[in-house]
């Protein structure tokens, strides 16, 4: 069952690259915002399943209202002239190594746990 | 890990994948290299001025089409309508033409001491080969004693005498006008072509005049018959 979102990751890019769909580039960095606030929310997701805080309701609706919100800050960032979405790299950026850098501590500390079980 | 969280994070990176791979597609759009030399370049360029030249002359016609357009409506259409009618006469014959042309002059050429039969006309192959002549030299407007030659002009023997539109060639030296863009040139031509000599082979002296700065050549005066003509259907309607 553990392999399934990894499936699911495999048939979104296949079914991204066989629509041969192509956005203007000008909404190309509307996407990469996009991009980023789903995979800080895939990454938040899974470090709170690690620390048993994982909650469906709080994953779901992270997941679709920080895409939004960082579209729209993007959006509001041409318009007033700003790069706005600047901000929401570095947030998004910032809290994507943070959630990595817990992610590997966990694992580490289950695994040496692991190990040291194994040898006694 | 339950079943539904699982189902979660699989629409949720399925999303993402797609995403990425739009964003892929979009930012890695081949970029084609560049492999031409200089020489190649310079012919490009080259024919880009070439089109470019060709788009700009284009335009200035269509802006000076366009003009005249709007100039003619601001016009009155009947004027318009009248002034086509006046040009299409002038194309059919139906007006008096006065231009820089060429006279030529055709009169009988007996010598004194001859005696025999004397030809009072002249035969219509030699005046078709005549007219034929001065169509291929640039003739514009032609008139033969007086008649008007037009597209529907017939040059026949009629009972031993040649016939223009059914008006004879009888009396002698009649004269043939004709009118020309460039009147020393259908003069250097008729002063170099045989035609002379064919004249003086039915005993005819054909003397071709200067070029004149005035040449009056009257309208055609019969009726133009459309026979053999019909209106194009418009194909717009």
């Amino acid at each position: 069952m553990m392999w399934l979102p990894l499936l699911g990751l495999v048939i979104g890019i296949l079914l991204g690259l066989l629509t041969d769909w192509r956005i203007p580039s000008e909404y190309a960095n509307y996407l990469s915002i996009a991009v980023l606030a789903a995979f800080d929310t895939l990454i938040g997701g899974i470090r709170a399943h690690l620390q048993n805080i994982y909650d469906e309701h709080v994953f779901v609706s992270g997941f679709f209202f920080n895409i939004i919100l960082a579209t729209s800050l993007a959006f509001l960032g041409v318009h007033l002239g700003v790069d706005l979405y600047l901000a929401a790299v570095f947030a998004f950026g910032v809290r994507l190594f943070q959630n990595i850098a817990v992610i590997r501590r966990i694992l580490l500390t289950k695994w040496l746990e692991s190990r040291q079980k194994n040898r006694l | 890990m339950t079943r539904k969280t699982i189902w979660h994070f699989t629409f949720v990176s399925l999303i993402i994948g797609f995403m990425l791979a739009i964003q892929f597609q979009t930012s890695h759009e081949p970029n084609v290299r560049d492999t031409r030399d200089i020489w190649e370049i310079r012919q490009d360029l080259k024919k880009e001025q070439e089109l470019h030249k060709q788009l700009l002359h284009e335009i200035r016609k269509y802006e000076e089409t366009l003009e005249k357009y709007e100039q003619q409506r601001s016009e009155n259409k009947g004027a318009i309508l009248r002034q086509t009618v006046e040009e299409l006469k002038k194309e059919a014959g139906l007006t008096e033409v006065v231009g820089e042309g060429v006279v030529l002059y055709v009169e009988q050429m007996y010598d004194e001491s001859y005696v025999g039969p004397v030809k009072d006309t002249v035969s219509a192959e030699l005046l078709r080969r005549l007219m034929n002549e001065l169509n291929m030299y640039g003739a514009q407007y032609v008139s033969i004693a007086d008649q008007r030659i037009v597209n529907t002009t017939v040059i026949r023997d009629i009972n031993g005498v040649t016939k223009v539109d059914s008006y004879p060639l009888r009396s002698f030296p009649f004269e043939i006008k004709v009118i020309a863009a460039d009147a020393e040139k259908l003069y250097n031509r008729l002063k170099a072509s045989t035609l002379a000599d064919d004249f003086a082979i039915e005993n005819l002296l054909l003397t071709i005049s200067e070029p004149q700065s005035r040449v009056v050549i009257p309208p055609y005066d019969g009726t133009v018959r459309v026979k053999q003509m019909e209106a194009v259907e418009d194909a717009r309607r």
